[in-house]
């Protein structure tokens, strides 16, 4: 299974915006309050970053998006 | 789920279903008139459709800059029905988009979304490029949150947004009047069953027809959740469908990881050049950003230059391929990554461009590849409107890329005819005075399907059939096509479409199974339309077929027109009004 959505749950205060912008409805909202969501379906990420765009704390980490290694972009390194 | 499917009726004089970039302008314009309107969206329309997580370039006739530059309203849509459509387009439809477009990029800029820069010195500081057109025509804007101005936009004035519901099935009178619609609640597992007077269908592309080319589920270029629902829904009411057979190859474009960033000559890659491995140059670095000095008028017919064949090249032992940016001076580095950052999900792939690969516009060149196959813009498939965007059912709307023969209209097709289409559908709902009360089976039926999935110990899940759809289309609909194989497709489509089952956990997967409904419905037409052209149409169409290799104009250069008529399907062509009956077509 892909895991393509890493909360830190130090930073992230469950707020639950992810869950409510995400197109594909991957999230569901974590029964404890204040608790970074549950990634119910991974698979279904498509990787838009809705979600880290509208994190109010992505520029605290709370949010990560990683791609899965085949989405990983080819570079030729200077 | 064992207790019965709850229905909620829902009255609403004006439905917007899909509220992506047309149908939140179709319900901000429908909502300035005296009627309720209600979007029913799929996803959330904060971040939904193509526009989702943002746009950053708009294409308009713009008088402040086109007038200086002796550039008419006709110029510009000669350009795009020459240079981009090959004659492929409904011109009376381009019209409403090039007159109206600036406008509605006024209404943009109204509801807050930033197009003009200090450092600009073209008319009205707006930052102007050349990329579909002869003439620059193309405004680059801040415009990655695009859809949650819109969305505020549209609450302010009383819209109802209704959000995870897959619309499914349209209700019409025998007379051939909308009544409503019905859609399946994604979270909540209910049932919406609308009343209405007019509807706005602006669902967007068709998807998931060809398997994506990494093997990741959802990356594709346009959303993954697009699933060509309002193209299904109109073909079983009754309504022609065009341009499906235009399912094209793949391109080559950044890969592994498929956005919209599109060719050098772009917005987002004005600066950039494809090169191979040794370095030589296959794409040259074109001009930067021409805002300052947008230069004299050219001839409208120019096209944007053509792309060279990848593959071809790749067959000839060429390759691998990489887009170049090092060429570029700090400032155009820093006007990519702005473009780039508001364009689609180029925000994200920055973030994870820069922050998890360290990449260096600068000193590292990024491997061209190619993109997975989608249904082209190239000669847009869609519903049959007329100049109001109403179709054959009277108080049915479309708007956006739901409009078949708009290729390329993109952002300014879907301002434009969503705006307009919500002034038409407004205006219906108001001359019609109550609801009607619909006396079909179809709630119910829709009702028993859902159960039925439910409790289907021998259905399969949603996946394995979209794989199975997705293999007979790349199998026998590929890069050339013909006669038999397309019939053996179709029968293997039918088989599948009359004897599997889907098994639905819960609402999240049921949405799942009635989106891969919708994905078979759009793989039927794909594959009808696909035996009826009978010719071949070359690149940018790239519809080829072995028994039939010429083009042939006389009898096909037309839209072909699907619709289902007591069970059959039957099909018409559509005669395309040429401009230069001697330049088009040729």
């Amino acid at each position: 299974m892909f895991r393509p959505v890493i909360f830190d749950e130090k930073v992230c205060d469950g707020c639950n915006m992810c869950v409510e912008v995400c197109p594909l409805d991957i999230f569901e909202r974590n029964p404890e309050k204040g608790k970074p969501p549950i990634l119910k379906y991974p698979d279904e990420c498509a990787y838009d970053g809705a979600c880290w765009l509208r994190c109010h704390l992505r520029d605290k980490g709370a949010i990560k998006v990683v791609p899965p290694l085949p989405m990983k972009v080819s570079i030729l390194r200077g | 789920m064992t207790a019965k499917i709850e229905v909620i009726p829902i009255e609403t004089d004006v439905l917007i279903i899909g509220g992506g970039l047309a149908g939140c302008m179709a319900a901000i314009k429908a909502a300035e008139k005296d009627v309720s309107v209600t979007i029913a969206e799929k996803a959330d329309t904060r971040a939904s459709g193509c526009a989702g997580t943002g746009v950053d370039h708009i294409w308009a006739y713009i008088p402040p800059v086109h007038e200086k530059m002796g550039y008419t309203i006709e110029d510009i849509i000669e350009s795009h029905t020459k240079g981009i459509a090959n004659g492929f387009i409904d011109q009376e439809l381009l019209h409403l988009i090039v007159r109206e477009s600036y406008n509605r990029i006024l209404d943009l800029e109204n509801f807050g979304l930033n197009f003009r820069f200090e450092d600009s010195k073209a008319p009205g500081k707006f930052r102007v490029v050349t990329q579909f057109h002869s003439a620059p025509t193309t405004l680059n804007f801040d415009g990655r949150d695009l859809k949650v101005n819109l969305t505020r936009e549209a609450r302010k004035r009383g819209v109802r947004i209704i959000n995870r519901v897959n619309m499914v099935e349209l209700l019409t009178s025998l007379d051939g009047h909308i009544l409503g619609a019905l859609g399946v609640g994604t979270r909540d597992g209910k049932i919406y069953h609308f009343k209405t007077n007019a509807v706005v269908t602006s669902t967007g592309r068709v998807n998931r027809l060809s398997r994506s080319l990494t093997g990741v589920w959802g990356n594709t270029r346009v959303p993954i959740n697009e699933t060509g629902d309002g193209r299904a829904m109109a073909f079983r009411a009754g309504l022609p469908i065009i341009n499906m057979e235009f399912l094209s190859n793949a391109m080559y474009s950044i890969g592994n990881f498929e956005l919209n960033l599109g060719s050098p000559r772009n917005t987002v890659q004005p600066a950039a050049a494809v090169v191979d491995g040794k370095g030589d140059i296959l794409v040259p670095r074109t001009q930067f950003y021409d805002w300052d000095n947008p230069g004299e008028k050219r001839e409208v017919s120019a096209g944007h230059g053509e792309r060279p064949d990848y593959f071809a090249l790749q067959d000839q032992g060429k390759g691998p391929f990489y887009l170049d940016l090092t060429g570029g001076t700090e400032e155009e580095i820093g006007y990519i990554e702005w473009s780039i950052r508001n364009e689609g999900k180029g925000s994200y792939f920055l973030d994870y461009l820069k922050n998890q690969e360290h990449f260096d516009f600068r000193t590292d060149k990024l491997e061209w590849l190619p993109n997975s196959r989608e249904m082209a813009g190239t000669a847009s498939s869609g519903l049959v409107v007329d100049k109001d965007l109403e179709t054959g059912i009277k108080g049915l709307f479309a708007a956006g890329d739901e409009v078949g023969g708009l290729p390329w209209v993109c952002a300014p097709g879907a301002v434009t005819t969503g705006w307009h289409a919500g002034e038409m559908a407004a205006k219906e709902a108001m001359n019609r005075k109550s609801f009607q009360d619909i006396e079909n089976d179809k709630p119910d039926a829709l009702v028993s399907l859902c159960e039925g999935m439910y409790h289907n110990e021998d259905g399969l899940h949603w996946r394995e059939v979209e794989i199975a759809v997705q293999n007979i289309i790349d199998h026998y609909a590929g890069k050339v096509r013909a006669e038999e194989m397309l019939l053996r497709a179709i029968d293997r489509l039918s088989d599948i479409e009359k004897n599997v089952t889907f098994r639905a956990e819960n609402p999240h997967e049921l949405g799942r199974c009635l989106e891969v409904k919708s994905v078979i419905e759009n793989a039927g037409m794909v594959l009808r339309a696909s035996v009826e052209r009978k010719e071949s149409r070359k690149m940018p169409f790239g519809f080829y077929r072995a028994d039939y290799p010429e083009s042939n104009d006389k009898d096909f250069f037309v839209f072909l027109a699907q619709t289902l008529k007591e069970g059959r399907v039957e099909f018409n062509k559509i005669g395309i009004k040429k401009i230069d009956e001697n330049n088009i077509g040729s």
